[in-house]
């Protein structure tokens, strides 16, 4: 059941994110070619360099951001690909690696939700088409004014929120079945909700990384 | 016309019910409970065999000779001994049953030629048949009957002509009922006159009336001469010779000579022990009062209230998975799972059979119930550093007389050994190291490397190689030998010397096969199959759960120094050179090292890990709450405002 819910949901994942670079590419060309394709592969490389005009924050909330995605592909990797290529539970070295990876990055997770919630905080025009409807109903008038701080889009905003919101019971679901609190029930329980969760964490989160990536690239 | 009809109906209905009677007719007395749980009274006649093997006439206290009771005509009465026989504890000797899950072999041990070989009729891999060790069946009965409860290799005829005659004599080891169904406190299986010397005496026809209250047996079969007749017995020869004779005590025999005996239907965990103990040497002077019993016999459980069987005798032997092997109904409700878990689909609750509580595991990642068999944290002595020597009742002759109490006595048999199991799962066992001289015959066929070393006669090697290997004097505590290469060396030349061997003599000792090279100089081989420590699996004594592995922290087993990973499995070994040597723990469960050190190593951090993990958590909390407080605030200003 697992297995082919969360390869259905890499390949719709996928396969989404591959026709939304088609139909709206960042930059506005269409072309394909050779040369082009590298370009895009020497933008998407320049991403990961420290730009020299970084504040010392932002150095670090890039660095971070860096190791984060670095945990990320490690844990999804060693976190899927026994279960989903050979329908077995993570075992052996992987567990290790796993277990290793995992720590840092919920280390990131919370610093990376300290420095970018505020960024990423809703506003009133993130919503016109809600504002519109709510101003319709109660006949209220709302405040136009623009938020001072640089703001990402709403489907980023979204998907932040929701990693974040996940990252609890990603991290409470395994870290509580270490202590000798619930019986063999509760751990598959456990077990089951990170598993779940991790999947929809996982898709949440690529769907987040294509947004900043795009984001990046339009700057 | 009517009439004839009701007649013919009638006719029908009784010929009917009258061949329904025939089939029940099939079942004796006693072969089917009527439901009461009540004991039955055993006030019974004695039958005897005859001379002829049939069943003889009733015994009366002036009979002369005066015969042993036979339990196949006298508690075969009443109950099938046929359906008896082919129980778990009698049929080894049917190639048809399967073996089901390896267990205790029979142990054949010569301290002085370095041999101790697992024997079993069972196709237990790693065993050897009997015949291929040089034993008869009539020699494996006297050897290891003392600790059978009859029937199977004591019943079988023998075909050669010598033991056919002996056979007269002696009479056939007959199911010994009463080993196991005797309440009588007098029933003796191990002291003086009891079962384990009669056996031991070739009184084999004697054995089981001699073991119980009702009669004392004297004299010996095994000294008879060829000629001799139990059944008329003649004056001997010699008058040192004492022929087998049987006195009933006074007053057992009521009006009708009939006798009464106490028969249990539960058979008490006692019965059962003389056969099955454990005694692991724990402590340099490990006695049975400084140890701990079963949690299930301390909780006041027996072993058949798990073990059971019906008239068939198929007893439960309580491994998962048994039901593959076993037709005995209860076979897949009686694992440790099935009574505690009570895993077995079922519409009503199964689970706390027997009152047993259903454990709750805390803390513990399922997938060691994958991974480990109940038994690896809850069975068995608390593994240590190193293994400890073992005894067991049928290995070790324990609870028969002039037993050699040393803990060195052998076989040398080792637990607790952490080793996977065909399942896949990790299971306590124990384990012995077969030593012993064989030949070798080079089978280019790889499936059946662990086939071509052969066991040689031990009698043969004894002629043969004995008093080289005598050189070295045997320890008084009944170890091994220190035996040397040169010994080795000495007695392979002698036993190569024989001609009739097809093939390479060898010797395998301590994991190690050694064969002598063209040049006449020793050699020695690791890995070779036949050399291989035979193992079977720990099930009693099982532990209360407060004292399981785990439950003090994880780095009871996940630790680089865990016994259940590194421990050291000593290897036992006849030469003295290889005295002290040992193989990890990990190296029995297809482990690789430097993985099971990198994952035991890993739980160092996992404090760390739980730390980290849950501050991280904490300030993502905060940070969530932070914002949605925020928002919250958010909504109430503009509603403020709006107001």
């Amino acid at each position: 059941m697992f297995r082919t819910v969360a390869i259905i949901a890499f390949i719709v994942t996928f396969a989404g994110i591959g026709v939304h670079c088609l139909v709206f590419p960042v930059t506005g060309e269409r072309r394909w070619g050779p040369v082009h394709i590298l370009r895009r592969l020497v933008c998407l490389f320049a991403l990961f360099f420290i730009e020299q005009k970084l504040s010392p924050l932002g150095v670090l909330k890039k660095l971070v951001f860096l190791l984060a995605l670095l945990c990320f592909v490690v844990l999804a990797v060693t976190g899927f690909y026994q279960r989903l290529v050979f329908g077995v539970p993570i075992s052996g070295y992987f567990v290790m690696v796993h277990a290793t990876f995992a720590p840092v990055f919920a280390i990131c997770l919370a610093v990376l939700a300290v420095l970018w919630a505020r960024s990423h905080r809703f506003e009133r025009s993130d919503w016109p088409l809600l504002q519109r409807i709510i101003e319709r109903v109660t006949l209220w008038k709302t405040s136009t004014e623009e938020s001072v701080y640089k703001s990402a889009s709403v489907v980023q905003k979204i998907t932040f929120w929701v990693i974040v919101f996940l990252s609890l019971p990603l991290i409470l679901s395994i870290v509580s079945s270490m202590f000798p609190l619930f019986g063999t029930n509760w751990q598959e329980f456990l077990l089951a909700a990170h598993r779940w969760t991790a999947l929809v964490f996982a898709v949440v989160a690529i769907i987040h990384i294509y947004l900043v990536i795009r984001a990046q690239l339009k700057q | 016309m009517k009439k004839g009809l009701k007649v013919i109906g009638v006719l029908l209905y009784l010929s009917a019910t009258l061949s329904v009677t025939a089939e029940a007719g099939e079942k004796l007395l006693g072969d089917e409970s009527d439901g009461s749980r009540a004991g039955s009274h055993h006030l019974i006649y004695l039958y005897p065999e005859n001379e002829e093997g049939k069943k003889g006439n009733k015994i009366t206290p002036d009979d002369k000779p005066l015969l042993p009771f036979s339990t196949r005509w006298t508690c075969g009465d009443c109950h099938s001994y046929n359906t008896v026989s082919k129980g778990w504890h009698f049929n080894a000797i049917d190639a048809n049953v399967p073996p089901g899950r390896p267990a205790q072999p029979w142990i054949l041990i010569d301290g002085a030629t370095g041999t101790q070989v697992p024997v079993s009729y069972r196709s237990w891999p790693g065993t050897y048949r009997p015949e291929q060790v040089g034993l008869t069946a009539r020699r494996f009965t006297k050897l290891f009957g003392r600790h059978m409860p009859g029937g199977g290799a004591g019943e079988l005829a023998s075909k050669d002509p010598d033991e056919i005659g002996r056979e007269y004599i002696s009479g056939k080891l007959e199911i010994n009922c009463l080993a196991c169904h005797n309440g009588h406190p007098g029933q003796d299986q191990g002291s003086v006159e009891g079962y384990a010397v009669q056996v031991s005496r070739e009184n084999f026809r004697w054995a089981a009336a001699a073991s119980t209250e009702l009669a004392t047996v004297r004299g010996s079969a095994e000294y008879m001469p060829d000629t001799y007749d139990p059944f008329m017995p003649a004056p001997l020869e010699s008058k040192r010779l004492t022929p087998p004779t049987i006195t009933y005590r006074e007053n057992i025999f009521e009006q009708e000579n009939k006798v009464f005996f106490n028969i249990v239907r539960k058979v008490p965990a006692e019965r059962c022990y003389f056969c099955h103990s454990n005694s692991y040497l724990v402590e340099k002077e490990t006695e049975k009062w400084t140890s701990e019993e079963d949690v299930h016999l301390t909780a006041g459980l027996t072993c058949v209230d798990c073990h059971r069987n019906g008239i068939d005798h198929n007893i439960t032997r309580g491994y998962e998975g048994e039901n593959c092997a076993s037709t005995n109904p209860l076979a897949a409700t009686s694992s440790c799972r099935s009574c505690h878990l009570g895993e077995k689909p079922s519409s009503i609750p199964v689970a706390g059979r027997l009152g047993a509580p259903v454990p709750k595991h805390p803390g513990i990642p399922p997938v060691h119930f994958d991974k480990l068999t109940c038994t690896a944290c809850h069975s068995g002595p608390w593994p240590a550093q190193n293994t400890y020597l073992t005894k067991t009742s049928r290995a070790h002759r324990l609870g028969t007389i002039n037993v050699n109490k040393s803990p060195e006595m052998l076989p040398h048999i080792i637990a607790p050994v952490f080793a996977k199991q065909p399942d896949g799962k990790i299971a306590p066992h124990k384990l012995l190291w077969p030593a012993f001289w064989g030949v070798m015959k080079n089978l280019p066929d790889k499936n059946t490397a662990g086939q071509n070393v052969t066991p040689l006669d031990i009698e043969f090697v004894r002629q043969t190689a004995g008093e080289v290997l005598a050189e070295e004097k045997r320890p008084t505590s009944g170890d091994w030998p220190a035996l040397t290469a040169e010994h080795i060396t000495k007695a392979l030349k002698s036993l190569s010397s024989d001609k009739s061997l097809e093939g390479k003599v060898v010797y395998i000792a301590g994991g190690k096969l050694y064969f002598l090279d063209e040049t006449g100089k020793l050699c020695q081989e690791e890995g070779n199959p036949a050399a291989q420590p035979y193992l079977w699996p720990i099930a009693h004594d099982v532990r209360p759960a407060a004292q399981a592995l785990g439950v003090r922290y994880c780095t009871d087993c996940h630790a680089t120094d865990a016994p259940l990973f590194f421990g050291a499995v000593a290897i036992d070994s006849p030469l003295a050179s290889q005295r002290g040597s040992f193989k990890k723990m990990f190296e029995f469960q297809d482990i690789n090292s430097r993985y099971a050190w990198a994952f035991a190593f890993s739980f160092v951090f996992r404090p760390w890990l739980k730390v980290i993990a849950l501050g991280s958590a904490a300030i993502i909390a905060a940070v969530l709450l932070l914002y949605a407080l925020k928002a919250l605030a958010s909504v109430v200003k503009a509603l403020a405002e709006r107001d």
